[in-house]
């Protein structure tokens, strides 16, 4: 039955749509809403891992279910079931409005899978916008009009430019090409890679994609989004979202086979201002949700390197610093959350004492932060480390210098938040942060993770690997 | 892991190398403030060691090639470095002197450091030091013997300064740690020349590519020169030597274990190890005994003007070791072993003696023992003559035989000068020691003096029991069975000789008998032997006669000939002036040369240039976040600059 291999879609809009039911009848009830959520993320993530195998092509080939895209979603669901997991406290958005934050977390991560899955560019297109929406609302859901409403019309314009860019981009590719799939355009695509209209065509086709990642130029929105969105939406833009840029690029980019060196070059030039610019500002930051947004641009920027290897090491990089990124990202945002109870923001200094009030916090939050700095034995290090050997096995040595020297400078600001968490003493004394258990376990689970697959990165390597290769 | 147990030999050479070092963790870790549960502790494991080592040392004796054991440590490109285990009859005998010292010293300790606030952190120390010198002693291969040689040296340098408090221990534990590393400079260096010329550290491969001349000739020279700055490091060899008189600031038993019988042995036994490879290289060899002699015939000068009861017996460890580097160097690899071994025993028991005389009389002046009465601790002085006549070299205390060994050797050189200055220094070796002696025999000005003038007399043993009770108890029994085996060790000459020599590498073999030296010591077949024997027991003899002229009977002025030219004593007394050297040249051309350039440069150019690019780094942080204003506009602006501009690159 070739619809099984759409399960995770089917069984991810069932959800949002139970959601949508709720919210015509149902009395809100925090308590029972987050765990229905909890349980249908849940109940999600073993679909997805049950799918995991699946393989076809859907839709008159406007769909391809490969390994890759099913890693990819067990991904997004399992970003979507920790992301359920720390909204048990929903205090920053209105109580009419939580069945929506539930229907649109759910329409965004369906969105996320059929973009992961997309192989029409038409697809790719609409499922890109579908999940963009989705985000331009969840952010504006912000109790504080101020902050989220702009912030969310920040990000709805630099979106609609990226994507007017994007379908100028699409356009082009079509007029060159005339493929309208992935599929034909693997094809296509490398004899005539170095035709300016072609090459501009890809570039404009995957600024859609930077700016969801967050890449030079479509980077901007990312601090202001960060500072003005909850901090629930901002970890699921950091990790869910991030995850399905990763591999829709990977994907596109792949279409373009050996590629050509204009294409190197522009990308590396793009990785290298990612990165510097978002290392360097995210040294000025006083908030923690904007540090983290130059963070993320500069892990963009990593990414990136991965990518334009243009090689099948570079792209099992690439997806394996997708993972680290879900879990790291995550983890900081987890002690976010937990740190500011009544969903204001965090600022570095707020975190005097946290070893104190909450020592496994502290302990999650700095093993995440040593971790996003790639200091080993952790789950970043060896992220980094397999996207600067797939460089420098295609001779990119001052690319990873640049990079190698972006890291140490990172390495400065994590620090100030951990020596914040751990040597700082708060100015009054601050009472015991009130964890669950349920959340405790959950950080004691993310940081042993995070070591683990530092220390024993075999499997993840091998089905990084595995992904890449139905890539190719 | 099963492997691991089914094979005795293998777990017992773990167990005895890896006790110490849970030992130490434990008492570090969790019994810290029970000072009695850690040193049993530590002495249990010392116990379980030695007891390891002698079951070792029995099952293989007879074993007909060296047993080596070795797993991958570090895997580097071409590069592996193996750990593990190498059992031949050097290391076995090498493996029980220390066990066996070490466990003497540590049952001895019980009563010395008895109410000593850092009681257990002496343990702990001391496991950690047994622990380091068991594992280099089996080493297979130079990089792991490196690597222990060097934890040697911490233990060394944690133990000495083991007064802290006190600043002259401190110094004295920063200038041994100081001194020993710059040999191991050299040392270092020579392995990595080695590891590059010829690609193999292992112990055996080197023995054996250095027979059959597999290294080049000049490597091997230039690696075993280098090597042999470990040797002056560990083993205080000139120039390198000041720093063993200034350890003595350690509590006296660490004195008798580290810095007598077992570590600074340590380079003597690493030459001993790898001697084949040293017989590869004349050259070496020849500068090996040059710095042996000299080393020998210093510090016996140096002895003989030292008051200090430590710092005697401190001096005449340098002049022994320097012996037996003379002994190896000479090519007479059983002789110099051998000498180890038996000055390893007579060494300890002379450190161990004094230590129960300073104990008792807080003072380390043995004229002031000797006023005080040092003699009636008839135990300790008897045992405290024999480790002087075994020291001396007179029948049939151990150190005649292995004294006589060397000598042979010496004698088989060509060059009649070392063999003299061999004699010589056996000379000055009985003059010291006697001087030492009488003056606490027969102190000046005398002590009220129960019986004869002979205090080795019985008659006075009730005197120590009133004082002591348990705790000279525990330190006299060891001090006793150190003496015993004095007296009886120099007669397992031969079988330790056939042990030794007869079953070796045959490398080590072939060596031996090349060289001779010891075969015809020990057969001592030609006439020449008869006079090396006859000359030196005359030295002997008469260095102990020239003391009693001088110190010991009855009219003695107990000055010495020293007195009568003062500019000499002041020589012997400031160490030859190499410490006022060594300040100076370090004042002069380290301090406020070379430092005050490179602390220059430190400050200006790298902390300065460091500090520049943080400032740069941050400034150009703030910038950027400036530029990233909440603006929507100018942020649009900026991006259809930038899509403009890739535009552009591309219809360039």
């Amino acid at each position: 039955m070739k619809w099984m291999t759409f399960g995770p879609e089917i069984y991810t809009l069932l959800a949002a749509l139970w959601f949508l039911l709720l919210s015509l009848g149902a009395r809100p009830d925090a308590k029972r809403e987050h765990l229905t959520s909890l349980l249908l993320a849940a109940v999600g993530v073993m679909v997805s891992v049950a799918a995991i195998k699946a393989e076809g092509h859907l839709f008159v080939n406007a769909y391809r279910v490969d390994f890759f895209s099913q890693v990819f979603k067990v991904m997004l669901s399992l970003g979507l079931f920790l992301i359920v997991c720390i909204c048990g406290n929903l205090t920053d958005i209105r109580e009419r409005n939580r069945h929506d934050f539930y229907i649109l977390l759910f329409v965004c991560t369906l969105a996320m899978m059929l973009l992961v899955s997309g192989n029409h560019l038409l697809t790719i297109y609409v499922s890109l916008e579908l999940s963009s929406y989705s985000l331009y609302v969840l952010v504006a859901l912000r109790r504080d009009q101020n902050f989220g409403l702009e912030a969310g019309i920040k990000y709805f314009l630099v979106g609609i430019f990226a994507s007017g860019v994007m379908i100028f981009g699409l356009a082009l590719l079509y007029a060159t090409t005339g493929a309208t799939t992935l599929d034909d355009l693997v094809k296509v695509l490398p004899p005539i890679i170095n035709q300016p209209a072609v090459i501009i065509g890809l570039l404009f086709t995957v600024s859609g994609f930077f700016f969801k990642l967050a890449v030079f130029p479509f980077h901007i929105w990312a601090p202001d989004i960060y500072q003005g969105s909850m901090n629930q939406v901002a970890a699921y833009i950091a990790t869910a979202s991030k995850v399905a840029a990763i591999a829709v690029l990977a994907r596109v980019i792949a279409s373009a086979g050996e590629g050509s060196t204009y294409l190197v070059h522009v990308l590396g030039v793009l990785s290298i201002i990612s990165m510097t610019v978002g290392n360097l500002a995210a040294i000025a930051q006083q908030d923690l949700k904007r540090l983290l947004a130059y963070s993320t641009i500069a892990h963009a920027g990593y990414v990136l390197i991965g990518i334009l290897s243009l090689n099948a090491a570079g792209y099992a990089g690439a997806v394996y610093y997708a993972m680290a990124v879900l879990v790291m990202k995550f983890t900081v945002f987890l002690v976010i959350v937990e740190v500011a109870d009544d969903g204001r923001n965090v600022q570095i200094e707020q975190l005097a004492g946290l070893h104190r009030r909450s020592p496994i916090l502290a302990l999650a939050l700095m093993v995440s932060l040593f971790s996003l700095a790639g200091i080993p034995p952790t789950m970043g290090f060896t992220g980094k480390f397999l996207l600067f050997v797939a460089a420098m096995g295609r001779g990119y040595f001052t690319l990873v210098l640049i990079a190698m020297i972006n890291v140490v400078v990172s390495l400065y600001y994590y620090l100030l938040v951990i020596k914040a968490a751990y040597l700082l003493e708060p100015k009054e004394a601050l009472p015991p942060l009130n964890v669950s258990p349920f959340i405790k376990l959950l950080s004691g689970v993310l940081a042993a993770v995070m070591i683990a697959a530092g220390l024993f990165p075999y499997y993840l390597i091998e089905l990084a690997d595995a992904a890449a290769k139905a890539l190719m | 892991m099963i492997a691991f147990f089914k094979d005795p030999v293998l777990l017992a050479a773990a167990l005895a190398t890896s006790l110490p070092f849970l030992s130490m963790a434990t008492i570090l870790i969790f019994t810290r403030h029970n000072q009695r549960l850690s040193a049993s502790i530590s002495i249990g494991a010392v116990t379980t060691s030695l007891l390891c080592a002698l079951y070792l040392l029995v099952t293989l004796h007879s074993a007909g090639a060296p047993v080596q054991y070795e797993f991958p440590w570090l895997l580097a490109d071409q590069l592996l470095i193996p750990f593990g285990y190498l059992l031949d009859p050097l290391s076995l005998l090498m493996l029980t002197i220390v066990a066996a010292v070490s466990f003497l010293v540590q049952v001895y300790s019980v009563g010395y450091m008895s109410g000593d606030p850092g009681y257990s952190r002496y343990y702990a120390f001391q496991s950690l030091f047994a622990w380091a010198m068991m594992s280099m002693v089996i080493s297979p291969s130079m990089i792991q013997l490196f690597i222990f040689w060097e934890l040697v040296g911490l233990a060394s340098y944690l133990l000495i300064g083991f007064y802290y408090e006190k600043w002259s221990a401190s110094q004295a534990g920063k200038k041994a740690f100081v001194m020993t590393r710059l040999g191991d400079i050299g040392f270092f260096l020579g392995l990595i020349i080695l590891l590059l010329g010829f690609g193999n550290l292992s112990i055996l491969k080197m023995n054996e590519a250095a027979q059959a001349h597999a290294i080049s000739p000049h490597l091997l020279t230039l690696s075993a020169l280098l090597i042999f700055g470990g040797v002056m490091g560990k083993s205080a060899q000139f120039p390198l030597l000041t720093w063993l008189p200034d350890a003595m600031e350690g509590p006296t038993p660490v004195s008798a274990l580290l810095h007598s019988a077992t570590m600074v042995a340590a380079g003597v036994y690493m030459f001993s190890r790898i001697f084949p490879f040293y017989s590869g290289s004349p050259e070496a060899m020849t500068m090996a005994l040059a710095i042996g002699t000299i080393t020998m015939l210093l510090s016996s000068t140096m002895a003989m003007a030292t008051y200090d009861l430590k710092q005697v017996w401190a001096y005449s460890t340098v002049s022994q070791l320097g012996f037996m580097v003379m002994a190896l160097a000479a090519g007479g690899y059983f002789a110099g072993v051998f000498h180890l071994t038996t000055h390893a025993g007579f060494k300890a028991l002379l450190f161990l003696c004094s230590g129960i005389f300073i104990h008792e009389y807080h003072t380390n002046d043995f004229r002031e023992i000797g006023r005080q009465g040092g003699r009636n601790l008839v135990i300790p002085m008897i045992c405290m003559t024999i480790g002087a006549l075994a020291l001396s070299g007179i029948f049939p205390f151990s150190g005649f035989f292995s004294k006589e060994a060397v000598l042979g050797v010496l004698a088989m050189q060509p060059n009649r000068i070392w063999l003299l200055a061999g004699l010589l220094g056996a000379l000055m070796t009985a003059y010291y020691s006697f001087r030492l002696i009488f003056f606490m025999l027969f102190p000046k000005g005398g002590i009220e003096a129960h019986g004869g003038r002979n205090g080795a007399s019985p008659g006075h043993g009730g005197h120590e029991e009133e004082h002591h009770g348990a705790i000279f108890w525990c330190m006299a029994v060891p001090v006793m069975i150190l003496a015993a085996i004095t007296v009886v060790l120099g007669f397992s000459q031969s079988p330790l000789e056939h042990f030794l020599v007869g079953k070796a590498a045959t490398g080590a073999h072939t060596l031996a008998v090349e060289g001779g030296g010891s075969h015809a010591a020990t057969e001592g077949h030609s006439p020449v032997h008869y006079m090396v024997l006859i000359s030196a027991v005359s030295m002997a003899v008469g260095g102990i006669a020239w003391a009693w002229l001088e110190f010991g009977r009855k009219k003695a002025t107990q000055e010495g000939f020293l007195r009568w030219l003062p500019k000499i004593e002041q020589l012997f007394a400031r160490r030859w002036y190499l410490d006022d050297f060594l300040r100076k040249f370090l004042d002069t051309a380290i301090y406020s040369g070379v430092t005050s350039l490179f602390t220059r440069n430190d400050r200006r150019i790298i902390d300065g240039g460091i500090d520049g690019i943080c400032q740069f780094t941050v400034a150009s942080g703030r910038l950027f976040s400036f530029l990233q204003s909440g603006m929507l506009q100018y942020n649009l602006l900026v991006m259809i600059g930038a899509v403009a501009l890739v535009v552009l690159y591309f219809l360039m």
